[in-house]
């Protein structure tokens, strides 16, 4: 059987349960399922205020990166079964969920929470994609702190 | 001979070339470094981007020493903030 690997990015709003549903499989007894969601009341570091927040990519690119991540997943969790990758594109209103990282295992404790942690933290370094946010005080873009080194 | 290639702007180094993408001249064996100099001839505004920007060359992270392939997809950018 061929294991699922989702890697999406798309305009239209993320149907979680669907995508949970696409990597589930007969012997599939555990999904970890990690989404981000636009804050729109930070509290730490440099507290503001986000009425929204606008995600561009480099679509062609973002999507082989997005690939590379679900590999590398499986290469560090051979348990494994389903991968999930998707970043939702366009302006995304507070309490939208804008990402959505899952994968799928026969059991809870075989890394699938681990995988999951990966995934995002992965995504977050290397996919790309960027944000301008806008609030009260206007718009601006949020700059990455991740410098890619070859491999990445 | 020369190498003629498109290069594709993305977030803030969009805004600051102001478009999306530019073409440029870069004589045959080029690489990455030269080409972040002859961008910031082209567009001074991009000038104080360009030592953090990272390089994507035919869609893979690309480095200073680096060589450029003809015809290659180029493309610069800020560090990725998606997620």
């Amino acid at each position: 059987m061929t294991l699922p690997t989702i890697c999406l990015l798309t305009e239209a709003e993320l149907d979680l349960d669907a995508l949970v549903a696409q990597i589930t499989l007969p012997t599939t007894g555990a999904v970890c399922l990690f989404t981000g969601v636009v804050r729109a009341v930070t509290t730490r570091d440099d507290p503001h205020q986000t009425t929204a927040l606008e995600y561009e990519a480099y679509r062609p690119m973002a999507e082989a990166k997005m690939r590379q991540v679900a590999d590398e997943i499986r290469a560090r969790w051979p348990s494994v079964e389903g991968v999930a990758l998707v970043q939702r594109l366009g302006r995304l209103a507070a309490g939208a969920p804008t990402t959505l990282i899952a994968c799928s295992a026969a059991h809870r404790d075989t890394g699938v929470f681990e995988a999951a942690r990966y995934g995002i933290d992965r995504l977050k370094e290397i996919v790309p994609v960027w944000k301008k946010e806008f609030g009260p005080n206007g718009e601006a873009w949020v700059e990455g702190s991740y410098t890619p080194t070859r491999g990445d | 001979m020369s190498n003629h290639l498109t290069v594709l702007f993305f977030a803030t180094l969009k805004d600051r070339a102001g478009g999306r993408q530019a073409s440029i001249d870069l004589a045959a064996g080029a690489t990455v470094r030269d080409l972040r100099a002859a961008l910031g001839r082209q567009f001074p505004a991009l000038t104080p981007l360009l030592p953090s920007a990272l390089v994507a060359v035919n869609r893979q992270y690309a480095f200073d020493d680096d060589v450029l392939p003809p015809q290659a997809e180029v493309a610069l950018f800020p560090p990725v903030s998606g997620g």
